[in-house]
C-alpha cells in the first residue's frame, strides 16, 4: 500500500531560507485533509501528529490549537458514578502505565465533586487575540470572529465550482486575489484608512513564501519559533487549511509533478497577513513594544509548555486509558469460550469491516446455521474508479489513501449515453433557468406555485424507495445498466491476476460455497449534506455496489476463472458469486445480477434472499431503540416500513447512527468472535495466520484497513472531544458551502469539517463514547512485531499510543497487549 | 371607530386560525415531553389549515366582507391558505429536525405565537389591530431568529433586524395617525374607498401612504436595509423557510390592502419602483456570485421582494399577489430542501460542460426568447374573453423573454431539445396565472411612463451585465466589480456599523448551553495570557 508520503516542498526561493521553507513544510504537513462532502471519508484530524506520542501531541494542539484529545474530567466522573469506571481498574491502568501514585489522585479526584476541576488549556495567543482585548471592529464582534468570516469567504469564492454563476478571478492565485480584495481594505475601519491598507498589501512581494518571509521579519519572530506560529496560524483556520490540504493530498496521490501545497502555503501567507495588518495597524496605546517583543519570543517556548502541559495531562491519559481498558475486557474475558464451527457452508458472505455489518452478521448467522460470514474491506480491494454511463463524473470508489488505477462504467450503447446527455444538458438549462439573475423572477411567478405542491409532497409520509441521483438522465426502463470493468473480457489474464490477489487476502480460496455473497453497503438518507459520510468509507464515500457487481462479474467470467485457476486457486463450477448491498439504514439486502445466475443457482439465491430478510428484521430490531422506536420492536414489518420512511423523511437529522460507538477491530477468523455480542462496536477482518506464510496479508492489514479505521476512530472521537474545531456543529445550521467544498454551521465563520453534533449524540446521551481502537489481531506476536518494524506509519500508530495493540493466542485465546516494554498479558 | 365594535358573529370566525395557534403557542409550555410538543403543534396547524380552507371556501359562496376589525375578501383568502401551508409545513418539518434540542418547547412556542400573529395581519381591517399584529409577528421572530442566543452573530443580527422593525412600526403609527387625521377612520376598505372617491388625494393621504410604503420597505429587507436578512441563517432552517416564505413578505401583502391609495400617489409609486428596481438588479447580481446555499437563497429573496414591490409600484397587484405566493411556495421548498444541495450538485457533475457561450448564442437565444414571448403575448391578447394586457405587463413579458435565454441559446448538434419547447410553455402559464390572479384582484391604475422605462431599463441592464460576465469573463473591469458586488458593495458593513454605533448588540449568552458537547466556551482559551505567562518565565531565568 502506497500511503502518501509527505514530501511537502515549496518552491525553492532565494529569498526564502531553507529553514523556513522546512518550518512551513512542517506546518502545512500538521493539517490532515478533508474531502468534498460527496466523497465524505472519515479522516483522522491528527493525522500530520502522527510522528508524536499521543500525549505530547495533545500538549502541543493545546498551546497552538487551544484543542484537548480527552473529554472533560467531569465526563469522566459520569461514567464513574455510572460504574463504567472501576477503582480496581484505574488502579491497575495505573501500575501498567508504571504510574501508581496517579491513581489515588485520580480516586480522589473522582470522588469529590468539586474538586474535579480542568487545569485550563492555555492556548498561546495571537496578534488577533491580543487585539482582542481592546476595541473590536465593530460593536459586539471580535477581530478573530470577523476575520476568520473574511478569510473563508474568500477561500469558498476561491475554490467554488459549483454555486456561484458569476466566477471570480483565479488566475493570480488564492493569495494574488486576497490582495487586492475590497473586503480587506474596505470592508474593515482602518484607523489608518483603506487606502494605506491596500498600498501597505501591494508592498508585499508576490510569492507566498518570501510574503511569509517578510512578514515573519517584520513581527520580529525568531527563526526558533516559526514553526509553532505558523502551526497556529492554520490551526485557526482548520477547516479551510484541511481543504487546501486535500488539493495537496490528491496532488500526491496521482504522483503530479505540480506542487499540490501551494494552496495551503498561499492560505498559510493571507492568515499571516491579517496579523501583520493588525499590528502595523495597531491603535496608540494598545500594545507596548515591549509586550509584542515578548510575544514574539514566546513561541520559541513551545516544547518548554507542552512539557508541562503533558505533565498536567497525565490523569486525563489515566482515565481515558482505563476506560479503554475497561472496554476490552468486555472482549478479552470472552475469547477463550470461542470454538471452530465445524459445519459446511452453503453461503459464503463477505461483508465489509464497518461496525454495521457486525449487527447484521450476528443476526444472519443466528437464523441460518449454513451461512457463514467474513469480513473484509468493502471496495473488495478493487483499486477502481467509476463513471456512470455516457457522464462527465468520476469518482473514485476505494479507500481515500490510494490512487485508482482502474477504470469502471456502465454498460450502454452509444445511443442511449447520447440521449442522456442531452437530458442532462437539458436538465442543466433549467438549472440556469432557474438560477440566473435576469431569470430568477419570472422562474418564479411561472413555475413557484408547483413548489406548494411539492412542499406538501415532501412533508408527507413516503416509503417507496427514493430514485437513485446516478440514474438520472436515462430512461426508467434502462436503469437497470450492469457497472463492468473492461479488462474482464479484454484481459482475462490481468482480470485473474486481480481476483487471485483479492481472494487470497480474503482467505477465500478453497473450500467454496455454491454461494458466495459480495455484499458492499451503503445508507440511504434525504436532504443530508453529510450523507456520503454513512456510506462506505472503504470505497471513497460511495455505496459498495460498484465494487461488489464488478469483482462478482470478475470472478464468474469462465476465462478469468480458468486463469485463475493456473495461479493457483480452484474455483469449482457448481459456485456462484452474487453481488450485494447491505444498506445499513434499512437493514436490507438487495441482491443484483440475479438474472446472470445459473439456474441450478436460482433456488439457493431465492432460500438466501428469505434468509437475509430475516436476518434484517432481527438487525432493525436490534438497533431500533437507539433510534427512538422501541414501541415498534415486536412489530416487525412496522418497524420496517417506520424505517423506510425515516430514510425519505426530509427532517430527518438523524437517519442512522453510523459508526459511533466504534472501538474495536478484531483481525481473526470469524469464528473466534462469534459467540460474542460485540454490540455494533468492532470492525471485524478475517485473517488465518497459517494460510499467510509470507505475512504479506498481515502487512496489507496492518498498514490499509487498521489505518483506515484509526481514521475513522479518531475522526468519531475528536468530533466528540472538540466538536467546534474538529466537528462540523449543528446540523440545523448546516449551509453549504460550493456545491460540495463542505458547511458552514450558520452564516458563515470557517468551513466546518468532521461530524455533526446529531450523529454522535441524540440530545440526552454521547451515542459515540470516545475510546481509541482497541485492535485485537490473532496471529504470533513476532509476526506482528516484523510488520511495526517494516511500516514507519504502523510504528508511528502504535509506539505513539494513538491505538491499541493487542494479540490473541491462537492456542488459548488468551489476549496480550503490546506495551512500550514489549508484549504483557 | 377606533374603539372596534364587536364583529359579526361569522366574520369573527377569520380569527380561527390565529387563535387556535395562539392557544397552541399557549399550550405547547406546558407539555412535559417533546412528542407532546409537537403533537400540540402539529394539531393546531391542521386546525388553522382546515379553517383557512373552510373561509376560503365560504368566501367564493358568500363574497367579500367586512368589518370594523376584520375583512375577507380573495386576498384575505389567499393569504390565509398560504399561512397555513408554510405553517403547517415548517412546524411538521421543525418536529424531526430539532430532536434532541434543549429547547424544543421555547422553539414551539415562538413559531406558533409567530404564525398567529401573521394570521391576524392577513384578516386585519383596522390599521391599529394590523400594526399591533404586524409587531407581535416581529417579536415572536426575534426569539426564534435568537433561539442560539450564544451565538454572537445570531445576537447581532437580530438586534439589527429589531432596530429596523421598530423603526417601520414608528413608521406605520404616523401613517394611521395621518390617515385618522385625513380621512377620520381606521379601517382600511374605508381609507382606500375615499382614497379613490376623492378628486385629487390628499396632501394627508399622500403622506400617510408614503409612511405605509416607508415600513414596507424596512420590513422587506430591501437595500440598504438587507443586511439581516442575509445573515439570519444563524437560526435553524425552518424559520429561515417561514421568514422567507411568509414574514418578509408581509410588507407587500400591506401594500396590496392600501392598493387605491397607492395607486393614486406617483411619490411614492416612484419610491417603491426605483428602491424594487435597484434593489432586484444589485441583490440577484450579489446573488450570482455568492458561494454558499443559504446565503444565496437569501439575496434571491432580497431581489425577489424587491421585484414584487416594484409590481405594486407599477400597480400590476394581481402580479404582486401571485409573486408572493408563488415565491413563497419556491423559497420555503428551497430553504427546507437545502440540504440536497450536495445531491444536485452530483446531479449537474453528470453533464459534461456544455461549450462556453459567445455572444452570437446569446443574442439568437434572446432573439429566439423575444420572438416566442411576443407571439405568445399577441396571441393571448386576441383569445377571447382575456384582459387587456397593460403597459406594465408588457414591461414583464418583457423580462419574461430575457428569462428564457437559457433556454432557448442554441447549442452544438442543434436538434429540438424539450427546455427549447419549454421556453413557449412559460410564457403561456405566466399568462394563465396572469388571467387568475386578476380575478383575484383588480389590476391597478397605469403606471407613469417614466417608471415603466425606469424598469425596463434596469432589467435591461440586469441581462447585459450578467451576459457580459458569462462571454468575457476575463474582463478587468467586471472582475474587479465583481468583487465589490461579491461584497453586497459595503452597503451592511456601512449601515451595521451606524446602526451599531447608535444602540450596540446585546452581548450573546454563555448559558445554557444548547449544545450538549463540550464546547470551547467550556474550555477556557487564552485562559493564562502566554505573554503574562513568558514575562514571569523571563523574570525567573
Amino acid at each position: 500500500m502506497s500511503t502518501p508520503t509527505s514530501t511537502t516542498s515549496t518552491t525553492p526561493d532565494r529569498s526564502v531560507s531553507a529553514e523556513l521553507v522546512a518550518a512551513i513544510a512542517a506546518a502545512c504537513d500538521r493539517i490532515a485533509p478533508t474531502w468534498p462532502l460527496d466523497q465524505f471519508i472519515a479522516v483522522n484530524p491528527y493525522w500530520g501528529w502522527r510522528s508524536l506520542p499521543i500525549t505530547a501531541a495533545a500538549a502541543r494542539l493545546g498551546a497552538l490549537a487551544g484543542t484537548q484529545l480527552t473529554m472533560p474530567r467531569a465526563w469522566f466522573r459520569e461514567e464513574w458514578r455510572a460504574g463504567r469506571l472501576s477503582a480496581d481498574q484505574l488502579t491497575s491502568t495505573a501500575v501498567e502505565l508504571a504510574e501508581p501514585a496517579l491513581s489515588a489522585h485520580a480516586l480522589e479526584l473522582l470522588g469529590e465533586d468539586l474538586a474535579a476541576e480542568q487545569p485550563p488549556l492555555r492556548r498561546m495567543a495571537l496578534i488577533s487575540d491580543l487585539r482582542d482585548r481592546g476595541v473590536g471592529p465593530v460593536r459586539g464582534r471580535t477581530w478573530t470572529d470577523l476575520l476568520v468570516h473574511q478569510i473563508s469567504q474568500h477561500c469558498a469564492s476561491h475554490f467554488d465550482e459549483w454555486q456561484a454563476s458569476w466566477a471570480p478571478d483565479r488566475s493570480i492565485g488564492l493569495f494574488g486575489t486576497w490582495r487586492l480584495d475590497p473586503s480587506v481594505t474596505h470592508g474593515f475601519s482602518w484607523s489608518r484608512g483603506s487606502a494605506w491598507a491596500r498600498t501597505h498589501l501591494e508592498s508585499l512581494p508576490d510569492s507566498a513564501a518570501q510574503a511569509i518571509a517578510t512578514m515573519l521579519d517584520d513581527l520580529a519572530i525568531e527563526p526558533a519559533g516559526h514553526e509553532a506560529y505558523l502551526t497556529a496560524l492554520l490551526a485557526s483556520m482548520n477547516g479551510w487549511a484541511a481543504w487546501c490540504a486535500y488539493h495537496g493530498w490528491q496532488a500526491r496521490l496521482a504522483e503530479s509533478d505540480e506542487d499540490g501545497d501551494f494552496q495551503i502555503v498561499e492560505l498559510l501567507a493571507i492568515r499571516l497577513a491579517w496579523e501583520w495588518l493588525l499590528v502595523a495597524d495597531m491603535p496608540e496605546g494598545a500594545m507596548e513594544q515591549d509586550e509584542l517583543n515578548h510575544w514574539a519570543a514566546s513561541w520559541m517556548l513551545l516544547d518548554e509548555s507542552a512539557e508541562e502541559t503533558v505533565e498536567e495531562q497525565r490523569i486525563d491519559w489515566l482515565l481515558q486509558t482505563a476506560l479503554e481498558r475497561t472496554f476490552q475486557e468486555t472482549i478479552t474475558t470472552r475469547l477463550a469460550q470461542a470454538s471452530v464451527s465445524t459445519t459446511t457452508p452453503t453461503v459464503q458472505a463477505a461483508f465489509c469491516i464497518d461496525v454495521r455489518s457486525e449487527v447484521f452478521r450476528r443476526a444472519l448467522e443466528s437464523t441460518s446455521a449454513t451461512v457463514q460470514t467474513r469480513g473484509f474491506a468493502g471496495f473488495f480491494g478493487l483499486p477502481i474508479d467509476y463513471t456512470p454511463a455516457g457522464t462527465a463524473l468520476t469518482r473514485p470508489q476505494l479507500p481515500g489513501l490510494l490512487a485508482p488505477a482502474l477504470h469502471v462504467t456502465d454498460a450502454l450503447s452509444d445511443d442511449l449515453a447520447e440521449e442522456r446527455i442531452d437530458r442532462l444538458h437539458d436538465h442543466e438549462r433549467w438549472e440556469e433557468f432557474r438560477h440566473e439573475p435576469s431569470s430568477v423572477f419570472s422562474f418564479v411567478e411561472s413555475m413557484g406555485l408547483i413548489y406548494g405542491a411539492r412542499l406538501l409532497k415532501d412533508s408527507l409520509r413516503n416509503r417507496n424507495a427514493s430514485d437513485n441521483w446516478e440514474m438520472e438522465g436515462l430512461d426508467r426502463k434502462h436503469r437497470a445498466v450492469r457497472p463492468r470493468l473492461g479488462l474482464v473480457h479484454d484481459d482475462p489474464i490481468a482480470a485473474a491476476a486481480i481476483g487471485h490477489r483479492v481472494l487470497t487476502a480474503m482467505g477465500v480460496s478453497h473450500a467454496f460455497a455454491p454461494i458466495v455473497l459480495l455484499c458492499g453497503h451503503g445508507s440511504m438518507s434525504t436532504n443530508n449534506p453529510h450523507a456520503a459520510g454513512l456510506d462506505c468509507g472503504a470505497c471513497g464515500g460511495q455505496t459498495g455496489e460498484v465494487n461488489a457487481r464488478v469483482l462478482a462479474d470478475l470472478l464468474n467470467a469462465p476465462a478469468v476463472r480458468h486463469e485463475i485457476s493456473i495461479l493457483g486457486i480452484y474455483i469449482p463450477e457448481s459456485t456462484w458469486f452474487v453481488a450485494a448491498l447491505h444498506e445499513t439504514t434499512t437493514d436490507t439486502v438487495e441482491l443484483f445480477d440475479t438474472d446472470l445466475a445459473p439456474p441450478r443457482h436460482a433456488s439457493m439465491i431465492t432460500e438466501l434472499s428469505a434468509t437475509l430478510h430475516t436476518a434484517g428484521q432481527l438487525a432493525r430490531a436490534e438497533r431500533a431503540a437507539a433510534l427512538g422506536l422501541a414501541s415498534l420492536v415486536d412489530d416487525s414489518s412496522a418497524l420496517e416500513q417506520s424505517i423506510r420512511e425515516r430514510t425519505n423523511d426530509w427532517s430527518q437529522v438523524r437517519p442512522e447512527w453510523g459508526l459511533a460507538g466504534n472501538a474495536a477491530f478484531v483481525v481473526a477468523p470469524r469464528w473466534r468472535t462469534r459467540h460474542i455480542d460485540l454490540k455494533g462496536r468492532a470492525f471485524l477482518h478475517d485473517y488465518d495466520w497459517r494460510l499467510d506464510t509470507d505475512l504479506s496479508v498481515l502487512t496489507l492489514i496492518m498498514t490499509a484497513p487498521m489505518v483506515v479505521t484509526n481514521w475513522i476512530n479518531l475522526q468519531y472521537l475528536a468530533s466528540t472531544v472538540d466538536n467546534h474545531r474538529y466537528g462540523s456543529g449543528n446540523k440545523v445550521l448546516h449551509n453549504v458551502v460550493g456545491g460540495r467544498i463542505g458547511v458552514f454551521e450558520g452564516n458563515g465563520g470557517d468551513l466546518r469539517i468532521g461530524l455533526p453534533m446529531q450523529s454522535l449524540h441524540d440530545g440526552t446521551t454521547l451515542m459515540h463514547r470516545p475510546l481509541r481502537l482497541s485492535v485485537f489481531i490473532e496471529a504470533p506476536t513476532e509476526s506482528i512485531d516484523t510488520v511495526i518494524r517494516a511500516s514507519q506509519v504502523v510504528r508511528d500508530l502504535v509506539d505513539g499510543q494513538w491505538l491499541h495493540l493487542l494479540c490473541i493466542d491462537s492456542d488459548t485465546g488468551v489476549a496480550r497487549r503490546r506495551m512500550p516494554r514489549g508484549w504483557e498479558l | 371607530m377606533l374603539i372596534a365594535i364587536a364583529p359579526a358573529w361569522p366574520l369573527a370566525l377569520s380569527f380561527t386560525p390565529a387563535v387556535s395557534l395562539a392557544v397552541a403557542a399557549v399550550v405547547v409550555r406546558r407539555c412535559s415531553t417533546p412528542a407532546s410538543i409537537w403533537r400540540a403543534a402539529r394539531a393546531a396547524t391542521l386546525v388553522a389549515a382546515a379553517a383557512s380552507v373552510g373561509l376560503a371556501g365560504a368566501r367564493i359562496v358568500v363574497g367579500a366582507e367586512a368589518d370594523a376589525l376584520v375583512r375577507m375578501d380573495s386576498v384575505t383568502a389567499v393569504m390565509l391558505c398560504l399561512v397555513a401551508l408554510v405553517g403547517w409545513v415548517v412546524v411538521r418539518f421543525s418536529g424531526a429536525y430539532l430532536s434532541g434540542d434543549p429547547f424544543e418547547g421555547r422553539y414551539a412556542q415562538r413559531m406558533l405565537a409567530t404564525l398567529a400573529a401573521v394570521s391576524t395581519v392577513v384578516v386585519a381591517n383596522n390599521l391599529a389591530l394590523l400594526i399591533a399584529a404586524w409587531g407581535v409577528t416581529s417579536l415572536a421572530l426575534h426569539g426564534l431568529l435568537t433561539h442560539f442566543g450564544d451565538r454572537p452573530v445570531a445576537v447581532a443580527v437580530a438586534h439589527k433586524k429589531f432596530l429596523l422593525a421598530r423603526c417601520a412600526d414608528v413608521s406605520m403609527i404616523a401613517a394611521a395617525v395621518v390617515f385618522w387625521s385625513t380621512f377620520d377612520t381606521l379601517r382600511i376598505d374605508e381609507i382606500g374607498a375615499a382614497a379613490s372617491a376623492s378628486a385629487s388625494l390628499p396632501l394627508g393621504a399622500q403622506i400617510g401612504i408614503a409612511f405605509v410604503a416607508m415600513a414596507a420597505l424596512l420590513k422587506s429587507a430591501q437595500l440598504p436595509f438587507h443586511g439581516w436578512l442575509i445573515q439570519v441563517m444563524e437560526a435553524p432552517t425552518p424559520v429561515s423557510a417561514l421568514l422567507h416564505a411568509g414574514v418578509v413578505n408581509l410588507g407587500g401583502f400591506v401594500l396590496l390592502r392600501f392598493a387605491p391609495v397607492v395607486d393614486r400617489s406617483v411619490p411614492t409609486r416612484t419610491m417603491l419602483v426605483v428602491v424594487g428596481v435597484s434593489t432586484a438588479v444589485l441583490a440577484s447580481l450579489v446573488m450570482s456570485t455568492r458561494v454558499s446555499v443559504k446565503v444565496a437563497l437569501a439575496w434571491s429573496t432580497c431581489a425577489q421582494v424587491g421585484f414584487m414591490l416594484l409590481q405594486c409600484g407599477l400597480g400590476l397587484w394581481e402580479m404582486a399577489l401571485l409573486h408572493l405566493v408563488a415565491h413563497s411556495c419556491y423559497k420555503a421548498h428551497a430553504f427546507l430542501s437545502a440540504g440536497a444541495t450536495v445531491q444536485r450538485t452530483q446531479i449537474r457533475r453528470l453533464a459534461p460542460h456544455p461549450e462556453s457561450l459567445g455572444l452570437r448564442h446569446i443574442w439568437l437565444g434572446a432573439g429566439a426568447a423575444i420572438v416566442a414571448t411576443l407571439t405568445v403575448g399577441l396571441g393571448w391578447q386576441a383569445l377571447p374573453g382575456t384582459a387587456h394586457l397593460s403597459a406594465s405587463v408588457w414591461v414583464l413579458l418583457g423580462v419574461v423573454a430575457l428569462a428564457l435565454v437559457p433556454l432557448t441559446e442554441p447549442v452544438g448538434h442543434g436538434r429540438v431539445t424539450p427546455s427549447v419547447a419549454f421556453a413557449l410553455v412559460v410564457p403561456v402559464a405566466y399568462l394563465a396565472l396572469h388571467e387568475v390572479a386578476g380575478r383575484v384582484v383588480m389590476h391597478g391604475a397605469d403606471a407613469p411612463i417614466g417608471l415603466l422605462i425606469f424598469t425596463a431599463a434596469g432589467f435591461i441592464g440586469l441581462f447585459v451585465v450578467q451576459s457580459a460576465c458569462r462571454t468575457r469573463p476575463d474582463n478587468r473591469v467586471l472582475r474587479r466589480a465583481r468583487a465589490w458586488i461579491y461584497s453586497g458593495l459595503f452597503l451592511d458593513d456601512f449601515f451595521t456599523r451606524v446602526a451599531f454605533a447608535a444602540s450596540a448588540p446585546p452581548p450573546a449568552h454563555t448559558h445554557p448551553l444548547p449544545l450538549p458537547l463540550p464546547r470551547p466556551s467550556s474550555l477556557p482559551v487564552v485562559a493564562k495570557h502566554p505573554v503574562l505567562s513568558f514575562a514571569s518565565r523571563s523574570d525567573a531565568s
